[in-house]
Parts: C-alpha cells; structure tokens; sequence
C-alpha cells in the first residue's frame, strides 16, 4: 500500500515538474495538425490537383481506424495482418542478425585473426547501404525471405560493431583481478567479458530495431509481388488505388510500431547498463 | 606471529619495460626475502618499480630475469595461492558484494553451499555484515575495499599483496583501514606485502619497511620496525622511525627529482 502510494506521488511529481514541457510539446503537435489541416483545406478550396496527397486530418484518422476492421482494395485482410507480417519479417531478420552478429563480434573483439580476417568484409559491406540490396534480394530470396535479409543486413552492422566495441572496452584491472582470482581463459571470457559486453549489445539492438523498421518498409514497398505487408500496402494503396488516406495511415502505424519497439530496446538498454555498474 | 621460514624469495630480479625503440629499466638487481606472517611495507619515489615487484610476485607480470619463489614453487603465471588487493579495488561492477568474494571460488569449483559458507566467513571477518547483496557503486571506497580484502582472502592464499590499497581513500578511512587491516592478519596470519606513498602508513603497519631507489629500482635500505603492535603514531619510539625512513626517503626523492631536470 505504502510502496504504491509512494509510487503515486512520485508520477505526480514528475508530472508537475515536466508539466512545462508537456505543454509546450502538446502546442507543437496541436499547431502542425492544424497547419496540416489548413493547407489540405486550402489546397481543395482552390481547386488544386496535388489536393488528393494531402487528406485531411479527419480523412486520415477515418483510414487509420477503419483500417483495422477492413482494409479498401484488399478485401481479405485488415492492417493486423500488414502489422503481423511486417513485425514478423522485422522480428526475424533481427533475430537472425543477433545470432550471427553477437558471437561474431565477440569472436573479432576477442581474437586479432578473426578481426583481420572479418574486417576487410565488414569494411567493404558497411558503406552499402542495406537498401541498395533490395532488388537483388528480392529476386533471389523472394518477396517474403527477401525483406527478412534486407532487415538483418541493417540490424547485422550496429549489432556487431557495438559488441566489439564492447569487448574492447573490458576493464583491463577486472581482468587482472580475475587472474590473480584463479580465472583461465574461459572464466575471463564467460565472467568478465560477456557481462562487459552486453549493455553494448544492447545499444546495438537499440539501434537496429530502428534500422529494421526503415529496411523492411522499403523492401516491402519496392518487392512488390506477394507477400503483403506494410511497405506493400503504402506502396498499393497510393501508387496503384490512390487511397492516400490509407497511405498515411499505414505510415503513422508504421511510425507506433518502430517507436514502441525502439522504446523497449531503449528500457533494457538502461536496464543492463544499470546493472553492469557503467552508468 | 612472524616465523623464521621465508615464504616469499625475490632474487636479482630485473624488469625491462619495452616501449618502441626505447628500453626502460624499471627494476635492477632487487632482492628480497619476506617471512612467513610478516607484513613488509615498500616504499619509494614515484616510478621506482613498487608495483611492478608486487605485479611480478602475483604472477600478472614476468621478471626479464632473475627468480620469484612463493613457498618454495617458482612463480610463472598468476594464481589464487597469491590474493592481490588493488588501489582502485578493480570490483566486478555486477556482482554483489558475496558474489564478488566468491568469484575464486566459482573459477575453482567450489560447490554452491560451501561457497556460501567460506564468503560469510570472509563477510563477517572484514565487517560487511548486512552488505551482502549490496553491489559495489552502493559502497563507499573503504567499504568497497573491504571487499577486495574479503574477495582476495576468500581463496585462502598464502601471500596478500596490497598496492595502495588506501591511497584512494580520504585520512580518516585511511587510518581506519590501517587498523581494520592489522585486526585482519592478526586474525588470519598472511604474509603481506604492502606497497605505499604514505612514510606514515609504512612505518604504522610494516614490520619491515623497504626504501626502495628510483629507477632502476632496488632495494636502498631496508628498517625493521622495532615497535609494539597497536602503534601509536604520536609516540616517540614513531617518530623516531618515521624520521629515519623519511631521510632515507628524501635521498632518493632529491636524486630522481635531479634526474629528471638534467636531459638525458
């Protein structure tokens, strides 16, 4: 009871003391629908032919919450079936990019070989951005494993570089201390430099989720054939049926879903950077 | 309490630090014996090697030559038969306050209760009663270094070396730890080889205190402190030794000041 309590006047407080930025913030959002209202007004009211890409507000709120009960020109599904797919790409190239790319890079951050013998590839791929590999993916994996791999190349690089960050990064007194402590190798290894490493993995797992999302919107919105999903239908609904309500509408899902996976990432982030005793 | 058999033996160990072209002679010729039980204090000029006799003892670091017995076994590679206590306490950040003590005992095997039973010893012994789940940034630095005393300790080596182990804490702590420190071997009996800044804390804890020469270093002069355990710093018989280690001290101060204003 007490501890709730507590934790009540605490929000509050954090509240009161916030409130002046919260305001401010609220005019912002409130002055840029306004804004956006008034020149999808004016745009109608004079007749203009760009009219149709600038829906109004209002039409826009119609598509997004209509969208989840039927979706115009894809009559089967609905935009829980474009989330689930989507999630479903993004969550698995992600995942695979945290398998491959984790022991990689505590493999190079470890061992001097491994780093020379990864880092001429790791240099060349970086540059490349992962989206100039979508027409080849998609025509060699698919429409559907296609976007996976686009999102596990974009998620790959952040997950790798930071974890050998990481490795570098090992206090060189803890592994001292180990030493004279008994530790072999292995210890060091499991003990010393896995705990240093992972608040450093999780800044690379913040940082590709967010690269995630980018990757698949669009390998999905140029891989048009089959395999709906988010990017297809921004790419459907504008180009081929010209329903721009519902194209901003799958872009501000869009938008929900990368900030609340960012988020997440961004919690355990903290968690394990708290944890580690480095923050 | 301090017997007659040597349990560390340092001879003309000679340490060469390789930077580039250049070759720095950190130690030269430096030889020492250390009793069983017996607390030796060294001290010296910045730079003259302290830690580097302490790091070649604990096996971190290798001699270029010369040999490093500890009871007898030649020294080749770090091992839990010789606890190092570091000035900046070198904690594992995520471990608990027992889970930091038991770290040696997890590397060794120990089994779960029995690693349980030998960290509360050890909890109890350096007065961290009711700290045992607290981890280290929660503790202030003399309790923190309670923990890397209870953590090297725990795996019951023979020799405890300590480098500057309260050189990070502010005087009051300082002097506290001094004593805490003689309470713990006076308990457990370790042989212990104690580097220091501090005149004060040499003569306060040492049963002998080693001058060390600036670099190369070597040992200069080595002062048995005749006195009576508690100590009382601002007795006489004190500041009699003290001020004889502090002449002794000032020589080698004076010549690597000398040095280091005259090009090389």
């Amino acid at each position: 009871m007490r501890a709730r309590a507590d934790l009540t006047g605490r929000l509050l407080r954090v509240l009161r003391q916030n409130l002046p930025r919260y305001v401010l913030g609220a005019v912002a959002v409130i002055a840029f629908i306004a804004l956006w209202a008034f020149v999808s007004w004016y745009l109608q009211d004079t007749g203009s032919p760009k009219a149709i890409y600038v829906p109004s507000p209002a039409r826009v709120a119609d598509a997004f919450f209509g969208s989840f009960s039927l979706l115009p020109g894809l009559e089967e599904i609905t935009m829980w079936d474009l989330i689930s797919s989507s999630l479903g790409r993004v969550l698995l190239g992600y995942a695979i990019a945290l398998v491959i790319g984790f022991p990689a890079g505590l493999l190079m951050g470890s061992y001097w070989s491994a780093d020379a013998l990864g880092r001429p590839i790791l240099e060349m791929f970086r540059p490349i951005p992962p989206l100039a590999w979508v027409p080849v993916f998609v025509f060699v994996f698919g429409a559907l494993w296609g976007p996976v791999g686009i999102v596990f190349l974009g998620a790959f690089f952040p997950i790798l570089i930071n974890v050998m960050f990481g490795v570098k990064s090992v206090d060189p007194s803890l592994v001292d201390a180990a030493r004279t402590l008994g530790a072999r190798r292995r210890d060091i290894f499991v003990k010393v430099t896995m705990p240093t490493t992972i608040p450093y993995l999780m800044t690379g797992l913040k940082v590709g989720i967010g690269i995630a999302w980018m990757c698949i919107v669009a390998a999905e919105a140029i891989g048009l054939r089959g395999g709906a999903g988010l990017g297809y239908y921004i790419s459907l609904s504008s180009l081929q049926f010209g329903l721009w309500p519902q194209t901003y509408a799958t872009m501000i899902v869009i938008g929900i879903l990368s900030m609340v996976t960012t988020g997440l990432a961004s919690l355990l982030e903290q968690r394990f950077y708290k944890w580690s005793g480095m923050k | 309490m301090v017997g007659d058999e040597v349990s560390i033996s340092l001879r003309n160990l000679r340490k060469v630090f390789v930077d580039g072209q250049r070759q720095l002679v950190t130690l030269d010729d430096f030889n020492l014996d250390v009793l069983a039980g017996e607390i030796v204090c060294l001290l010296g000029p910045s730079g003259c090697g302290k830690t580097t006799v302490l790091r070649i003892i604990s096996g971190l670091e290798l001699a270029t030559g010369g040999s490093v017995l500890v009871n007898g076994k030649q020294v080749t590679a770090a091992g839990p038969d010789r606890g190092l206590v570091f000035q900046e306490f070198a904690l594992f950040p995520w471990r608990t306050v027992r889970k930091n003590i038991e770290f040696g005992l997890e590397v060794k095997g120990v089994l779960e209760d029995e690693r349980h039973r030998i960290s509360s010893k050890y909890i109890d012994l350096v007065g961290l009663t009711g700290f045992e789940d607290a981890h280290p940034r929660e503790l202030s630095g003399g309790m923190k270094q309670r923990v890397g005393i209870a953590r090297a300790l725990a795996n019951e080596p023979a020799v405890l070396l300590m480098d500057e182990p309260f050189g990070s804490l502010d005087a009051q702590t300082r002097n506290l730890m001094q004593k805490e420190l003689l309470r713990i071997w006076a308990a457990t009996r370790k042989t212990i080889v104690f580097v220091t800044h501090s005149v004060d804390e040499a003569v306060f804890l040492g049963d002998r205190v080693v001058v060390m020469t600036a670099r190369p270093g070597k040992v200069r002069e080595i002062i048995a402190v005749d006195l009576p355990r508690p100590r009382e710093r601002t007795s006489q018989d004190f500041i009699r030794v003290r001020g004889k280690v502090l002449a002794e001290l000032d020589e080698e101060f004076e010549k690597a000041r000398a040095r280091e204003l005259s090009p090389e």
